[in-house]
């Protein structure tokens, strides 16, 4: 019976699985786990596996690159299925690569990758050994050859089938990635995680072209010449452009920029134009052009005269007076903006596509795609790490997967014995990557694309802060809400608030609060320094607060965190002392935060002691929306505040909180830190000036701070705030509060109906 | 080894929804005398002397086998909601 090709899900592959529609499943009376036939320009054999229910009565199998190389047939083909009588192997021989050292007994291994696999004398069979020396690169796999099979013909590896290793090495070993390239990189399209409909886009204009050139003639348009693939650095274009090599079958050629520069005239580029010649006499062909931002920048920007003979010679390459064939040109960038122009357009470039960061579906299909050949502890949870990973690339959960492999590795380390020829088998059945190697390695790896601008996430939770809770409550709501419970937003219709803006006198725990957003809101934390941004160059000062949001628009969820956003932010229209530049950088602050450009999944948190010099435009509704006090504490805040100072301290059974609560009127957040700090230091003084140097490490443990302690802290730190300040923050508190009406507190009542 | 063990912690189940039933799967890999049994909304997997449980929602009416490997429970229409 004849069925389509297509690819199949990342997760299923690499495990000779072939998922047939259903309909046909019943039309040729197959079950789950039987064996079958493909047969395209070779023959394959697969097990049957269930049919995606939205293949349902298609005609569709769905089969990995593995098996349609072996079958010989590419996507969108069709292919011959039947149903095989395989008979399980009683004994397999294999003959390993010749470099692979390993000592002991692999069989298990391989009859562990190999079981249930149908094997062909003759046939190469990639094996993941663990992490065996060819294979600790990502997914890296030992190429098997299988020597012999008894009984002959196609069998199947079961857990019962003796497996031999063969004195002769496989004499013909497949290369790696970079040594088989140009004219076969070995990447499929289950290689590719998270980029479905990207890859349909690019098929569609390369695939359909060379197989079907008739259809374009049919329609009388021209097929399309050139794709332009452009994204942030390392979300998969260039493993794109391989995968699409690979797996149609095209002859492909790389044009790699600083490589045809010549220092003589002219020669630059006649190196072009052979690569263009050697395509076409090849054609079908794909030439891929990495970085093309190098070989064609702008023509009116560079500053030599072979640069600009170079885009001049690609432009015509590419879309010339002479019809270039089957040559289909790819580009790939990460400027798109730095190219010329004239490449950028119908007939050239006929699309350009762009590969963005991926989301957290994304994530887990590149992450399944890295670990498939890993041997995974059944702890690890794939998908908690991708909805943990914000913001990191295909290139960034590569290194990911590479680290916590290289952590499992490091485990083992003492029982190598480097100076020994081979490895033992028992080692390397026993390396396995627990939970633990992932969790370090990903403390270890920073999103790239936020690598500038990136912060360790602080250690602080909402606990750490005592009191406040109003305060809490609103930055949970405003911040971690939207995120967590997207689906109310939407039901309800309701906008994400834009920003929240914290002040209140100094001291009162601002910044503590922002760490610990930054810490529980399970987003990118961006931190700015008002004053950083400043530069003696016109127009930078401006661009730095663009990039920054550009910045957290590609790796949303984002909190960007301003700091002191008074010493940006001040009023405009002031006196004119800076040329200016404070007040550019107030308006593009404005256009970032209620702009043209939707700020999507991007919460800006700002803080300030002195909310009144901020210029109003930024505060209002669709800016920073949300107006947070945080006031000087009362006293049961600060009895909190008093509790989260004095948790780890040693304290006598004397010391009362409530009264120390009681008698700080006026004390913020930061004189209550102090003062338990001091009452410590008073307690540490005592101690150490009484003790012998030498008991120190014995009777450390009997320390214990008293009110005697505390009293004394009290009276060397003082209130900082005045009556004064508060009664102007108070004012200030009512001045915005007629803008934003309290929440009326535990009304229930018919928000529900 | 255990021999009580949850079947679905120690192998990826694949997931697969169709307009009437649920179809779950597994390659469990081959082995001459592994069998599988649905029992009182338990499906249960032996193999040489491990033996592997799961049990399934209430009231859905399963049937398990397993082929060279490929372990199938199929789950009727109620499941499927």
């Amino acid at each position: 019976m004849k069925l389509t090709v297509k690819p199949l899900k990342q997760k299923d592959a690499g495990r000779g699985l072939a998922a047939i529609d259903r309909a046909a499943m019943d039309e040729m009376d197959l079950e789950n786990g039987d064996y079958i036939v493909l047969e395209g320009k070779n023959r394959a054999v697969a097990r049957v596996w269930p049919g995606y229910p939205e293949d349902d009565g298609n005609g569709i199998v769905r089969i990995d690159g593995q098996l349609r190389q072996e079958a010989g047939v590419g996507i969108d083909d069709s292919v011959t299925v039947e149903k095989a009588d395989v008979k399980p192997a009683t004994s397999v021989t294999v003959a390993l690569p010749q470099n692979l050292r390993v000592r002991g007994n692999v069989g298990p291994m391989i009859r562990n990758n190999l079981s249930g696999q149908a094997v062909t004398q003759g046939q190469t069979v990639p094996v993941s050994f663990g992490l065996g020396p060819l294979s600790s690169m990502s997914g890296q796999k030992i190429p098997l050859r299988i020597a012999e099979t008894a009984p002959s013909g196609t069998v199947v590896v079961t857990d019962s089938t003796e497996i031999q290793v063969s004195e002769k090495p496989a004499e013909q070993i497949r290369e790696g990635e970079g040594a088989a390239s140009p004219e076969s990189p070995d990447v499929t399209y289950e290689d590719i995680g998270g980029l479905d409909d990207e890859l349909e886009q690019v098929r569609e204009m390369i695939e359909l072209p060379m197989r079907h050139p008739e259809l374009f003639q049919q329609l009388g348009i021209e097929p399309p010449k050139g794709v332009l693939l452009h994204g942030p650095p390392g979300t998969g274009k260039t493993l794109m452009a391989k995968a699409v090599a690979n797996e149609i079958d095209a002859y492909f050629t790389t044009i790699s920029g600083p490589e045809i520069m010549s220092k003589y005239y002219g020669e630059s580029e006649e190196q072009l134009r052979e690569v263009f010649e050697e395509a076409e006499e090849n054609s079908p062909a794909i030439v891929f052009i990495d970085e093309i931002d190098s070989i064609a920048p702008k023509r009116g920007e560079t500053q030599g005269d072979v640069e600009r003979r170079v885009v001049a010679q690609l432009l015509s390459l590419m879309d010339g007076l002479e019809e270039r064939g089957q040559v289909i040109v790819i580009g790939a960038t990460n400027r798109v903006d730095a190219i010329d122009p004239a490449l950028r357009r119908g007939g050239r470039f006929d699309r350009e596509i762009e590969i963005g960061v991926p989301d957290k579906e994304g994530r887990k299909e590149i992450l399944q795609v890295h670990t498939r050949g890993m041997p995974l502890s059944e702890e690890i949870d794939i998908d908690s790490y991708a909805e943990n990973t914000h913001g990191f690339v295909g290139a960034d959960l590569a290194t990911l997967t590479k680290e916590s492999a290289m952590n499992a590795l490091r485990r083992i380390r003492p029982e190598l014995d480097l100076e020994s020829e081979e490895i033992d088998a028992e080692v390397l059945e026993k390396l396995e990557i627990a939970d633990d190697d992932v969790k370090d390695a990903m403390k270890g790896i920073e999103p790239s694309a936020l690598r500038e601008v990136f912060v360790e996430v602080p250690d602080v939770t909402w606990d750490s802060v005592g009191g406040l809770e109003d305060t809490k409550e609103r930055l949970r709501e405003t911040i971690q809400w939207p995120l967590e419970y997207g689906s109310v937003f939407e039901a309800m219709d309701l906008n994400a608030a834009k920003g929240v803006l914290l002040y209140g006198p100094p001291g009162t725990g601002k910044t503590l609060l922002a760490k610990a957003v930054a810490n529980e809101a399970q987003s990118n934390f961006i931190s700015v320094k008002g004053p950083e941004l400043l530069n003696k160059f016109v127009g930078e000062s401006e661009k730095g607060v663009r990039e920054v949001f550009a910045k957290a628009r590609e790796n949303a969820p984002t909190v960007v965190f301003f700091d002191e956003i008074d010493s940006i932010a001040g009023e405009r229209g002031g006196g004119q002392t800076d040329s200016g530049v404070g007040e550019r950088v107030v308006s593009q602050l404005l256009t970032e935060l209620d702009g043209i450009e939707e700020m999507e999944d991007v919460v800006v948190v700002a803080t300030t002691n002195r909310p009144d010099l901020i210029d109003s435009a930024l505060l209002r509704p669709g800016r920073l929306d949300r107006h947070v006090h945080v006031p000087v504490p009362d006293e049961e805040a600060r009895r909190a505040i008093f509790a989260v100072h004095t948790r780890d301290k040693p304290l006598a059974d004397g010391v009362d909180l409530n009264s120390l609560a009681r008698r700080t009127d006026g004390y913020v957040g930061a004189d209550i830190e102090a003062v338990c700090r001091e009452a410590s230091m008073a307690a540490t003084r005592e101690f150490i000036n009484s003790v012998d140097p030498e008991d120190i490490g014995d009777s450390v443990g009997n320390v214990r701070v008293t009110m005697d302690h505390f009293e004394h802290a009290l009276d060397e730190v003082g209130p900082s705030v005045t009556d004064e300040t508060r009664e102007r923050y108070d004012e200030i508190e009512q001045r915005f509060d007629t803008a934003e009406p309290d929440l009326e507190e535990d009304k229930v009542g018919r928000t529900f109906q | 080894m255990n021999t009580d063990q949850q079947l679905f912690d120690e192998m990826s189940v694949r997931r697969f929804e169709y307009d009437d039933h649920v179809v779950l799967a597994a390659d469990v890999g081959v082995a001459d005398d592994t069998t599988v049994d649905v029992v009182d909304d338990t499906v249960i997997l032996v193999t040489g002397d491990e033996q592997y449980e799961q049990p399934l929602p209430d009231q859905s009416d399963a049937r398990a086998f397993i082929n060279n490997g490929v372990l199938t429970i199929e789950l009727s229409d109620e499941e499927a909601h």
